[in-house]
């Protein structure tokens, strides 16, 4: 047993961390009684200067230190250089950090007390933390049908498993379907993913739920039942057979949610023609018959009898799985709030979605790089007609990087935008091309040698992000200082693309709290373990992938999409799922604490 | 050439400031947005540069802090929360104590209790010669009023003894600041090894001195004009104040109460309503702490503006005791009026915040002349 009279416990409180979910008083009471240690000083006492520390040390002769709260680590080499600096061992500070274990939510109070309890036998919380299992159904929920979804439905189902693939919209392919090309291969994104998404429709082990979303989930691990909220689509999936004579005769319009808004579509509408299932929908937003009552064109076109049912209401299904795994990816950051660039004001600031359409050789001006203008109604669209820009800048690091929007790094953009300039080159070889970057964070296996090859094709690169798009005279002016340089540059062109960062998903919040898993500060989901388990969950039986875990690119999502897939597979077999890390009752960890130091 | 780095450089510059400036991940977005910044005079971004670096030597010779007149765009945008307007602020505060020769400014700037120290001495001073040293002369608190009812002013302070005492300060603090100023151009121009300005330049930019102090017209180009009206507004009621009591006392202070629309009382309305004006808008705004520009106050800023209202108010009072006739009121107003003002001129126009009235209109008559430099 450790000497725990040596022992000082600090209880530190990130100072930007508000509200912290813990009651650091009854951790302070808990480790004065159970845990038998008597120097520990709460975090209002905490020492924040090395000179505190040191009196500390010095008057209750401690020789090992831990520090315990949210975010502990950032504290650590303090510590541990006084510990240094007293002559004592440096290695002897524990860092507990709880938002490491998923502390974020706030019921957490017996999982801290346990990891304090490690802590201070000194024994860690891994090897006294083990689950119990519990049987398995062997069907499977994903949620989310973009890359990473569709990656691990496939490896299930063609495993011989049974998987319901929830999906949101009208399609699955997720972002991936809108974007021309994969970096750095230079791969047609389409031609990747639509014989997956071909496959995933075939595939007799999976029941595809579009137009689909989850809205209550009960039980267990190992057996939850979920109740999926199918939307009314009205029209029928087992009859429509995709003809598109609806939407020839449908007079209402909105905007394409698939062409990122860049062309109209009509309210009864395929997402694009390659999706997944083929077959129409109605957005009973713009629907006239839904809202005045009258219309029933479509109705009238169908040459399928009952095919179109305009009064269908949405339907609730029950379904139990096993396993359940989350992969609902993210939502691009809306370029509007940094009113600084004019995304919204100015016509031809367009933000990366927008541009990936424009560049597609699907998107609506079949892959020519023109300029927005409107069309007869007013609806500001691209199309054919309105002239070629000459001079492109492209603005990295919109939305990400930045405290006053997300602080984090949103991994895909440096590449996306590298690729984007290619494309143009590729297209108007006579343009000029300038990237404004702050650092190029080209980090993947062929990502640098992407980045060489595409300063070789004569791109402009400005390191210094830009920090306001004006109009003058027609043309978008960009102040931006050349850090390389270290000159001013004014830079007049015509058109500027935002690229944006990655946002978590808008539901993330609400399946948080359906599924009992955890979100991050910024909000993405928790893994279990950021090295070793980074597609577990606290909860047993439920696993993610892809880009609702952190900002990912593509091959990295179908990787976790895969590993996600393999923890499910792994359980199947088995028969059985752990029931995870947040089962384990504080009684458990405490006898096991006991029965480890007995033995030692 | 060698450099010298100094590599606590952030250490010192702290204690004249707030701001986490090694946050700074140099992407440019402060001086891209910056209306001042220009070819040649980079910053806020290059500032921080030189200040992460600990190169003390570049930013003792730069001219930069000084053409920012810190309208806050830049710590609003900053993605890292790097607070470059902060940085500028204590850069200048800084320069200000490094050109000082007499130590003094640092002194005033790190330490409260230098600074409050010396305002109780000086004031203390001011008390003691108005109400035992004056008096052992004969000079009385005369309570008898002249023949319009107002209080004889001129016999308890006269003009005889005061004037050559505004003299005698202005002096002293003109000398300091003169010699300040030298120092402040041989860092800028003089060390400067690689270039020269010629005689002609000096001369022929001349008036860019006096163009300067009158109007900033570098501060108008801010985006947000606000600023240096209210700042306009204060400055010239400032000097019209200034030279009236310095210059003209013998016409400002007066017995005799004159009609409301002569120029005396015209003049000294107005450069009221420009101190109050300036200094209502920089007291609320500090209050309300919302402007960039008025979030993060140095000791110095507070104290500043806490003795010019002082001034200021002490000022009115006497105005408004001596036409009506209060004589003992009008003293003690004179006398909390002397207290205030002497210990914020000695310190804040050679040592502290107040210099920049000749360190701004030196700086852009210097930045013209590095603009003018030809090589060796």
């Amino acid at each position: 047993m450790k000497n725990t009279e040596q022992t000082g416990v600090f209880l530190y409180k990130h100072p930007e961390l508000i509200p912290d979910p813990l009651d650091y008083n009854e951790l302070y009471s808990y480790l004065k009684g159970v845990a038998n240690v008597s120097n520990i000083w709460s975090y209002n006492d905490f020492p924040w200067n090395e000179e505190n520390i040191i009196k500390k040390i010095e008057t209750h002769n401690l020789n090992r230190l831990i520090i315990a709260g949210m975010m502990a680590g950032t504290v650590k080499t303090l510590f541990s250089k006084v510990m240094a600096m007293t002559g004592k061992d440096p290695d002897n500070v524990t860092i507990v950090s709880f938002n490491d274990y998923g502390l974020s939510l706030t019921n957490d109070m017996d999982r801290a007390k346990a990891l304090l309890a490690c802590a201070v036998s000194d024994i860690p919380f891994e090897i006294v933390a083990i689950a119990d299992d519990s049987p398995v159904n062997p069907a499977t929920l994903v949620i989310g049908g973009g890359i990473a979804g569709i990656q691990a439905s496939l490896e299930i189902a063609n495993g011989n498993s049974l998987v319901y693939l929830v999906e949101k919209t009208g399609t699955i392919g997720g972002k991936m379907a809108t974007f021309d090309k994969t970096f750095p291969t230079l791969d047609c994104a389409a031609c990747i993913l639509t014989p997956k998404m071909v496959e995933v429709n075939q595939n007799p082990n999976i029941r595809l739920m579009s137009y689909c979303e989850v809205i209550e989930v009960n039980g267990t691990p190992g057996n939850f039942n979920v109740v999926v909220r199918q939307k009314a689509r009205k029209v029928n999936v087992a009859t429509c057979i995709g003809c598109g004579t609806c939407a020839e005769k449908c007079p209402a319009q909105a905007p394409s949610e698939f062409d990122a808004g860049t062309t109209m579509r009509k309210a009864i509408y395929i997402p694009f023609p390659q999706a997944v299932p083929n077959k129409y929908l109605i957005d009973a937003e713009s629907c006239i018959y839904i809202k005045n009552g009258k219309c029933k064109a479509c109705v009238k076109a169908c040459p399928v009898p009952d095919c179109i049912n305009l009064d269908e209401q949405d339907q609730d299904i029950t379904i139990n799985v096993g396993n359940i795994i989350v992969a609902t990816g993210y939502k691009p950051f809306e370029a509007s709030r940094m009113e600084q660039f004019g995304y919204g004001k100015f016509k031809n600031v367009l933000n990366s979605l927008e541009f990936e359409r424009l560049l597609n050789a699907s998107g609506p001006t079949g892959g020519n790089i023109q300029y927005r203008s409107q069309d007869k109604k007013g609806n500001w669209i691209f199309n054919n007609e309105s002239g070629k820009p000459e001079k492109i800048a492209i603005i990295h690091c919109v939305g990400s990087r930045d405290k006053n929007y997300n602080k984090y790094c949103s991994r895909v953009c440096c590449m996306y935008s590298l690729k984007f300039s290619h494309l143009v080159l590729e297209k108007l070889p006579e343009a000029e091309v300038f990237e404004y970057f702050i650092d190029m964070r080209a980090f993947g296996k062929g990502y640098e040698e992407f980045y060489e090859r595409i300063k070789e094709e004569g791109v402009s690169m400005i390191r210094g992000k830009t920090a306001k798009v004006e109009e003058k005279g027609g043309k978008l002016l960009l102040r931006g200082e050349d850090i390389l340089q270290g000159t001013l540059i004014a830079n007049y062109v015509d058109m500027v693309v935002l690229s944006i960062g990655l946002e978590p998903g808008e539901d993330n919040l609400k399946l948080s709290k359906m599924l009992g898993i955890p979100v991050t500060e910024c909000g993405w989901f928790e893994e279990a373990n950021y090295n070793v388990d980074p597609t577990g969950t606290f909860r047993g039986g439920i696993s993610m992938a892809g880009a609702c875990q952190g900002p990912k690119d593509i091959p990295d999502s179908v990787a976790q999409g895969s590993a996600a897939a393999a923890r499910v597979i792994q359980s199947i077999l088995r028969g059985k799922v752990s029931n995870g890390l947040s089962t384990i009752s504080l009684s458990a960890v405490e006898s096991r604490i006991k029965e480890l130091t007995l033995i030692q | 050439m060698s450099i010298r780095v100094q590599p606590d450089l952030r250490n010192e510059l702290i204690k004249y400031g707030i701001g986490d400036w090694n946050a700074c991940y140099h992407c440019g977005t402060c001086t891209a947005m910056c209306p001042l910044s220009e070819e040649g005079f980079l910053f806020p971004r290059k500032k921080i540069r030189l200040m992460q670096m600990g190169l003390k030597g570049p930013i003792e010779s730069s001219v930069e802090p000084w053409l920012c007149y810190y309208c806050g765009d830049c710590t609003k945008t900053c993605p890292r929360d790097a607070n470059p307007g902060e940085l500028m602020m204590s850069l200048r505060r800084y320069l200000t104590s490094l050109y000082d020769w007499t130590g003094l400014s640092k002194k005033f700037y790190t330490s409260e209790t230098w600074e409050l120290g010396f305002i109780l001495f000086f004031a203390s001073l001011v008390v003691i010669t108005f109400l035992f040293i004056l008096p052992s002369f004969g000079i009385k608190f005369d309570t008898t009023l002249t023949a319009q009812g107002g209080v004889r002013v001129n016999s308890f302070a006269p003009i005889g003894i005061i004037e050559p005492f505004d003299w005698s300060m202005a002096f002293v603090v003109a000398s300091l600041l003169i010699s300040n100023i030298f120092r402040m151009y041989y860092k800028i121009i003089w060390k400067n090894s690689t270039t020269k300005v010629s005689l002609w330049v000096h001369i022929r930019e001349f008036w860019l001195l006096i163009f300067n102090f009158a109007v900033q017209p570098k501060f108008s180009k801010c985006d947000d004009k606000k600023y240096w009206l209210s700042h306009w507004f204060l400055m010239s009621g400032y000097t019209i104040m200034f030279i009236v009591i310095v210059v003209f006392l013998k016409w400002f202070q007066t017995e005799e109460i004159l009609p409301f629309y002569d120029p005396q009382r015209l003049l000294g309305y107005y450069a009221t309503f420009g101190l109050l004006f300036g200094l209502g808008f920089a007291i609320i705004g500090r209050i309300i702490h919302k402007d960039i520009k008025f979030k993060f106050s140095h000791v110095s800023d507070w104290l500043f503006l806490a003795m010019l209202t002082g001034t200021v108010v002490t000022g009115i009072l006497i105005h408004i005791f001596r036409i009506n006739g209060m004589p003992m009121a009008t003293y003690f107003s004179y006398i909390a009026h002397m207290a205030i003002l002497v210990p914020m001129i000695l310190i804040e126009v050679p040592f502290s915040k107040w210099s920049h009235l000749a360190y701004r209109p030196f700086a852009a008559y210097f930045h013209q002349l590095k603009k003018h430099a030809v090589p060796k």
